[in-house]
């Protein structure tokens, strides 16, 4: 009898949580493609100042969302959440916070860890009726990019990056962790910067990476890089 | 006690019974002396109704693209859930070529599946051979349409989940329920360890040089410890399959591919990861003089097996009695009514 006690307790327990002053932090994710321009599916823009470049699809997990104050977590959520272009709602992602909590750094991570990669079908964002789970060798696919560019040779310059891979050496998976200098406010914008990321990519090299790999892994570091705290104004 | 006091035990009470009803796995038996198995049942508890409808899934051809092909296609129940006399059923990946239908079975006690281990929870298996273009080349998200269009389905994901939705994770869980209840254990092997009958003298002595040259790597009483090795098959030139390496990427995983549990073998033909073999004596002529020498070859194997041919006749002998009729001809396993 006493183990399902506790269950209750904790009913109880969650039950005052809420009853908590709370707080809200909305994360909203933007895509500057450069001259303040942000990413609009299935239409063209100029990229490296004279290439022609169609995006279709850009789809990515972002997990593991923290924050920071002084270098001590003051905020952590374990939740999974799929970014996904084609649907705006997706872009923002909302948190939790006690009320008047400061923080001064924030960290997340692009991708998803060794561990939920191995935990069998999940669901929510992690279905893998997303389109993100690879099928004949399992594993989530992080980051998905595919469009066209001039400077891609074949099948009708189409380009297809899948980046993932949970075992080493070719584990995608980036941790990104950004200063957050701001007045306490309910909304954060964080930048993933086109301009910059797509300069990285083999276009003219290597059209299709569709599993885990070294190059695979290089990329996904470049997209964390181009990750950054976006000052509407400021940018 | 208060009468407000009763209500609320009895309240509780029930409460109980229903979280107790809902971890229960009555449905998933451990054969006594076996190893606990690798599958974590309690993300995806064991029940009647999600048996039944991982059954019907699995039997349906809607899971392929032209609805042709269901899994059962290619693992049939009567020869172990294999392909019969298909020595390559179609591949899996394209880059990796074509690959012999492992026998389902036991599958809870495993973590790696496919002959190079690709796959790395049983739950996930089901999307390798229904998103590929030459099995049944479709996708999970139109197999979820179909299934929402169909009462049937929204009737059995009901029973199984109390939500009609059908999601991708209730469809691979409930296809995994069934392939969970997959159980051999009830060989001639097994009646004889629970001294409920005897080997003949002839499948002692094949039990004994079992032991002495194949029980570390097909080890009782699953036969298999599903780790991977290289038993020094000849590398076909035209598959050019390197296994596990492929999906490590280690020098030192080259050519190695799962060790196969040899329960039914006597059905599982043709054997090996390519269907190389026609027959057990085949098998057993490799290990004793077609064991070719390379880097990552089983250490077990360095040193040459030396076998008569009356000692292949009782090693065969006793490979036979890990035949289990009960698994081969179980009604609750085929074909759903
Ligand atoms: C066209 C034939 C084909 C179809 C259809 C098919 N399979 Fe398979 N199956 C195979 C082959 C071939 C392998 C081994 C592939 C490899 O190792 O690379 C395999 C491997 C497996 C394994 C791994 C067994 C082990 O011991 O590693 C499981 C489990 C499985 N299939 C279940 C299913 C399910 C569930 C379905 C239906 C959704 C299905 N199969 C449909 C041919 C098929
Ligand atoms: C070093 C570990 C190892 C040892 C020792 C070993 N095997 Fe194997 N066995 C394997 C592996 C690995 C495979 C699969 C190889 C492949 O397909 O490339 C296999 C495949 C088989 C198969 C084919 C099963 C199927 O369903 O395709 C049979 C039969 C078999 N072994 C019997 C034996 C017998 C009998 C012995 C003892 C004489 C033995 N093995 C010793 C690792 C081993």
């Amino acid at each position: 009898m006493a183990r399902y006690l506790h269950i209750v307790a904790i009913l109880f327990f969650s039950l005052s949580l809420t009853a908590q002053n709370k707080g809200g932090l909305k994360l909203h994710f933007v895509h500057p493609t450069g001259d303040g321009k942000m990413l609009q599916l299935d239409s063209g823009f100029v990229f490296n100042q004279k290439d022609s470049m169609v995006i279709h699809s850009l789809r990515y997990y972002i997990s593991d969302i923290k924050l920071f104050q002084n270098n001590l977590e003051v905020y952590s959520e374990n939740g999974y959440h799929l970014i996904d272009l084609s649907d705006a709602s997706s872009l923002n992602i909302a948190l939790e916070l006690i009320k008047g909590i400061q923080f001064d750094e924030i960290s997340f991570n692009l991708g998803i860890d060794s561990a939920t990669n191995t935990a069998g079908a999940l669901g929510g964002a992690l279905d893998p009726s997303k389109g993100m789970y690879w099928s004949w060798q399992s594993g989530y696919i992080n980051l998905k990019l595919e469009g066209k560019c001039n400077v891609c040779p074949q099948f009708g310059h189409q380009f297809q990056y899948h980046l993932g891979g949970y075992l080493y050496p070719n584990l995608a998976i980036q941790n990104i962790r950004l200063k957050v200098n701001r007045k306490l406010g309910s909304e954060l914008n964080i930048a993933f910067d086109l301009e910059q990321w797509l300069l990285q990519l083999p276009f003219s090299v290597q059209q299709h990476i569709m599993s885990p790999s070294k190059n695979a892994v290089q990329i996904s570091n470049a997209a964390a890089k181009a990750f950054k705290v976006w000052d509407a104004n400021k940018n | 006690m208060g009468r407000q006091q009763k209500l609320s035990f009895a309240m509780l009470f029930c409460i109980l019974i229903s979280v107790l009803a809902f971890i229960k796995t009555d449905e998933f038996t451990v054969p006594k002396n076996w190893p606990a198995p690798a599958y974590n049942f309690k993300n995806n508890p064991l029940n009647a109704a999600g048996i039944a409808l991982g059954r019907q899934l699995f039997y349906d051809p809607l899971l392929s693209k032209d609805n042709s092909i269901s899994c059962a296609s290619c693992h049939l129940q009567y020869t172990a859930f294999t392909h019969v006399d298909h020595a390559l059923s179609h591949g899996i990946n394209d880059s990796i070529g074509t690959r012999n239908a492992p026998a389902l079975m036991n599958l809870a006690w495993q973590s790696h599946f496919m002959w190079d281990g690709a796959i790395n929870h049983l739950d996930v298996q089901a999307l390798a051979p229904i998103s590929h273009p030459s099995e049944m080349g479709e996708t999970l998200n139109n197999v979820l349409e179909k299934l929402r269009t169909k009462q049937k389905y929204r009737t059995l994901f009901f029973k199984a989940y109390h939500d009609s939705s059908i999601t991708g994770e209730q469809t691979l869980k409930a296809i995994s329920q069934f392939m969970l209840t997959l159980v051999s254990a009830n060989a001639k092997y097994d009646s004889v360890q629970r001294q409920q009958s005897h080997f003949t003298a002839q499948e002692k002595r094949g039990y004994q040089l079992f032991k002495t040259f194949c029980n570390t790597c097909h080890t009782e009483p699953i036969f298999s410890t599903y780790e991977f090795a290289n038993i020094g098959l000849p590398v076909s030139k035209t598959l050019n399959d390197s296994g596990r390496l492929r999906i490590t990427q280690k020098a030192n995983d080259a050519f190695k591919f799962k060790i196969p549990s040899l329960r039914n073998v006597e059905f599982s033909y043709p054997y090996m990861h390519d269907g190389r073999f026609k027959k057990l004596s085949d098998v057993l002529n490799h290990y004793t003089t077609g064991v070719q020498h390379t880097e990552t070859l089983a250490p077990q194997l360095e040193k040459p097996i030396i076998l008569s041919s009356n000692e292949k006749v009782d090693l065969i002998a006793f490979l036979m009695t890990l035949t289990d009729k009960h698994y081969l001809f179980n009604p609750q396993f085929g074909y759903p009514k």
